[in-house]
């Protein structure tokens, strides 16, 4: 009978309800602990999630839920049972909170805190709510051991990240830069040389797919971010500012030895990979506060050189081109214990909402000399501090400040690099040299990051020589701080990417001469640009590029080249030849006389529009998108020989750090480089 | 789904070839200048390349009086609007050069030109997105100079306020967009 039945569920109902309407108000309840832990998420003790090394700071902090009507009045933390001696910043969520949390919900926070002993270790929080009912929750974290050295330390650090550079990327410069000669590459990529490859594997804390900011920090902190956070774990607030902090490698290297920081990027340098070295942000995109940061903590950081793009936010708001803007700036309160004892316990600035702030004079009043164009850079000869900003926001790639310098005109005005006034800037190779003949001169020695940006900026635009040409300017920096490691013989070097980009895959080479491939592209379609075109196996042979003196391609649109495509790709149109600019558009009444038909708004809609040949994409939108596939890792110089191995990102940062701090595991490699000096006292063995 | 984009892209490209019939439309190629070849003789277009002096010195853009003469009053511009992952609404950006955003990966880590415009539609549109349009357009509106922060916190320093029946069908030539 239906009608009893209706009534015996809405009994049940109803007593169900009254069940969990008493066990939601039966006690208070932890709704996030971190460090992050299994232990807390599910119970498992394993896989754990936080590792540090001895001695290395971060922040615990537990957002709290007390029953209605109730707040939280105390919370102590404890580590393996023992009250952690400092003071527990307690705040409730009246105002700053992320949606759907109560007024009353509380977040504790101890701030710096850090652990020598070695081993696993179980924290927990106890809060008590006013009517004086308790709620307690335990995670755990690793203290990594340092392992017994095989030799001495390492002086100096060098991380070089070819930004999306996966396995087809590194490939594809190789096959483009040296060319093979059958079956054998002529002249491999200078990351080719590097003795010691291992496999990483690149998840972020929330995805299998990350980001740039935790594809960075995880090198330089150990531990796992969400994507777009940087040096931080999550939190339920929405201030950028005020996560939970990890200590950096360039900070813990700086506190403990001295070690100067060097950041060089073609990007904006507030971008989430140089961010990632020094800056502690929820929000990789608080521009202002980020760059702010990168000053005012210097002397935690050690930040000796910065480089890359990103003017626009050292300029005072009044200056036109500034970005500046207190709604992405940083200031921490003087009387919250919630971000003044991130002033207090980690020795960072307070911060300003200073959006007039003169960024470029702050730092040559501290001493640093600046640059705003290779030529300047070349003149700073004797800097022993420097800060370039060679544009706006991203510096433009290595084919069009290439094409710059031959005179190639493909822009509007001109070059492409004169199209946005910024005709002189330098390469990242010249960078990165400028960079090292700065920081060699620092006693304690430095960690210097270097990235590729634009190698991942160009994939995700799916422009194949454009990524390409920026993989073989990526290279000749690797090889500027090979050269520097070798003669040193104190420096270890590695070179990775943070994520792959796009799926890139060399699927073949033209089975066609240029002309032949134009013809096919008037002829249109995919029976004609596919069909005709792709050469697999045997067919795609070895594409030939002929290298000019300055080091790159003197043309990318060759007789039988290599083809590329994306397993990660929007929807794009295919011609298979270089776009002349970075975007290109020929379809327009209006584009029809030179110069104007270059430019094209996307890649639907670049040239290789008129070829009619539609490459389906898996994702939506019109970018390709970074995959959780595994990189490459290459290793140089002292302590080269313990990268091997499929590896966690943040397994880099504890060989880094075991190589910098007690000395190397590995025997010394094969290279050529210098064998270090020994320390002048023994290296002894770590005691847990 | 290619098909479908193809035909959308094939559309579009005949739609603007017959650009009397749009709401938008593309400036014929007779009727306007480039952003290179407009000069101060044309007295309602503004070029591009006459906002900043270039090349850019060492700090910041370097204000033309071209620009700064223009402040407050009914201009030409002609250029390629931006194609943002997220477009926002009752505005879009308009740049000497075509260029991709992906704001969503590298958020204002960007490749936009020193220079770039903010396009403001009428107040009586604000809540409107304008989809993206290829190819160059030219677009008359009243040209502001200055700081202005806008929604999501980014800065502009020109501006082009649109009349309220840019956007209209049939709207002429002159204050022609992207189809909407």
């Amino acid at each position: 009978m239906p009608t009893p039945f209706v009534c015996r569920s809405i009994s049940a109902l109803a007593v169900l309800a009254l069940l969990s309407a008493t066990a939601a108000q039966a006690a208070p309840s932890v709704t996030r602990l971190t460090p992050p832990s299994e232990l807390f998420s599910s119970g498992k003790p394993e896989p754990v999630i936080a590792r540090f090394l001895p001695g290395q700071r971060f922040d615990l902090q537990a957002t709290l839920r007390p029953d209605v009507g109730q707040k939280i009045v105390e919370a102590r933390f404890l580590i393996d049972g023992q009250a952690v001696a400092a003071t527990v910043a307690l705040r409730d969520c009246a105002s700053g909170c992320t949606k759907g949390l109560s007024a009353e919900t509380a977040i504790a926070t101890v701030r710096a805190v850090s652990i020598d002993k070695p081993g696993r270790h179980e924290f927990s929080i106890v809060a008590t709510q006013a009517d004086k009912q308790t709620v307690t929750a335990r995670g755990n974290f690793d203290v990594v051991p340092f392992s017994t050295a095989m030799g001495p330390k390492v002086k100096n650090v060098i991380i070089l990240l070819g930004d999306g550079m996966g396995a087809a990327q590194r490939t594809a410069a190789r096959i483009v830069k040296g060319g093979y000669a059958q079956g054998k590459a002529i002249e491999p990529l200078a990351m080719d040389s590097f003795p010691a490859t291992a496999l990483v594997k690149t998840a972020s804390l929330n995805s299998v797919v990350t980001d740039s900011s935790p594809g960075m920090t995880a090198y330089v902190s150990g531990n796992k971010n969400n994507n777009n956070e940087e040096g931080v774990f999550p939190d339920d607030t929405i201030d950028p500012f005020d996560n939970p902090r990890i200590e950096y490698l360039s900070e813990y290297l700086h506190r403990t030895q001295g070690k100067a920081l060097g950041i060089v990027t073609t990007a904006d340098v507030f971008d989430a990979t140089p961010a990632g070295n020094a800056v502690h942000t929820s929000n990789r995109g608080a521009g202002t506060g980020i760059v702010d940061q990168f000053f005012d903590d210097r002397a935690r950081t050690g930040l000796t050189v910065l480089m890359g793009g990103g003017r626009k936010w050292f300029l005072p708001a009044g200056t036109p081109g500034s970005e500046r803007s207190d709604s992405n700036d940083y200031a921490f309160s003087a009387t919250d214990p919630h971000t003044s004892e991130i002033v207090k316990r980690w020795g960072a600035a307070p911060g300003a909402k200073d959006k007039q702030r003169d960024l470029i004079k702050d730092f040559q009043g501290a001493g640093y000399r600046y640059a705003a164009t290779k030529t300047e850079l070349d003149a700073a000869a004797d800097a022993d501090r420097l800060l370039g900003l060679f544009a706006f926001s991203n510096m433009n790639v290595a084919l069009d400040k290439i094409n710059g310098r031959r005179g190639v005109k493909t822009g509007l005005s001109g070059a492409v690099v004169d199209d946005y006034g910024l005709p002189d800037q330098p390469m990242l190779d010249e960078m990165a040299s400028k960079a090292l003949s700065v920081l060699k001169t620092q006693p304690k020695g430095f960690v210097l990051m270097i990235e590729g940006a634009s190698i991942d900026k160009q994939a995700h635009n799916m422009d194949t020589e454009r990524w390409m040409l920026d993989t073989i300017e990526f290279d000749r920096a690797v090889k500027v701080a090979q050269d520097f490691a070798a003669a040193q013989g104190d420096t270890l070097v590695v070179v990775t990417a943070d994520h792959e980009c796009s799926g890139a895959a060399l699927i073949g080479g033209s089975m066609l001469t240029d002309a032949a491939l134009r013809e096919m592209g008037n002829a249109r379609g995919v029976n004609n640009l596919r069909d005709k075109v792709v050469g697999v196996y045997e067919r795609a042979g070895f594409p030939r590029y002929r290298i000019g003196r300055d080091g790159y391609p003197e043309a990318t649109d060759i007789d039988y080249r290599l083809l590329v495509g994306y397993g990660a790709n929007a929807d794009r149109l295919e011609d298979w030849r270089t776009n002349a600019t970075p975007l290109r558009d020929s379809q327009q009444p209006f584009a029809k006389t030179e110069p104007l038909k270059w430019y094209p708004a996307n890649p639907l809609e670049r040239d290789d529009a008129v070829s009619e040949f539609m490459v389906t994409g898996q994702v939506p939108g019109e970018s390709a998108v970074h995959t959780a596939t595994d990189i490459p890792l290459s290793a140089f110089g002292p302590g080269a020989l313990a990268f091997t191995g499929v590896i966690d990102n943040t397994d880099v940062f504890f060989k880094l750090a075991q190589a910098a701090v007690k000395g190397v595991t590995a025997p010394a490699d094969a290279s050529g480089a210098k064998r270090p000096k020994a320390n002048k006292t023994p290296v002894a063995a770590n005691k847990p | 789904m290619s098909d479908k984009r193809l035909m959308t892209f094939r559309a579009g490209l005949a739609a603007s070839l017959a650009c009397a019939t749009l709401v938008y439309c593309h400036v014929p190629a007779r009727a306007a200048a480039t952003p290179e070849t407009a000069t101060a003789t044309s007295p309602n277009e503004l070029p591009f390349s006459a906002f900043f002096r270039r090349p850019i010195g060492p700090r910041g853009l370097e204000l033309s009086e071209a620009l700064l003469q223009a402040d407050g009053r009914e201009m030409r511009l002609t250029g390629y609007m931006v194609s943002q992952e997220t477009p926002q609404p009752g505005r879009f950006l308009l740049a000497a050069q075509p260029v991709r955003m992906s704001e969503d990966a590298d958020g204002a880590a960007d490749d936009l030109p020193p220079g770039t415009v903010t396009v403001l539609l009428d107040e009586s549109q604000r809540e409107r997105i304008v989809a993206h349009q290829s190819g160059l357009l030219a677009l008359t509106g009243r040209v502001s100079v200055g700081r202005a922060e806008e929604p999501g916190g980014r800065v502009s320093w020109v501006r082009l306020q649109l009349a309220p029946q840019a956007l209209a069908p049939g709207a002429p030539s002159t204050a022609a967009a992207a189809r909407p």
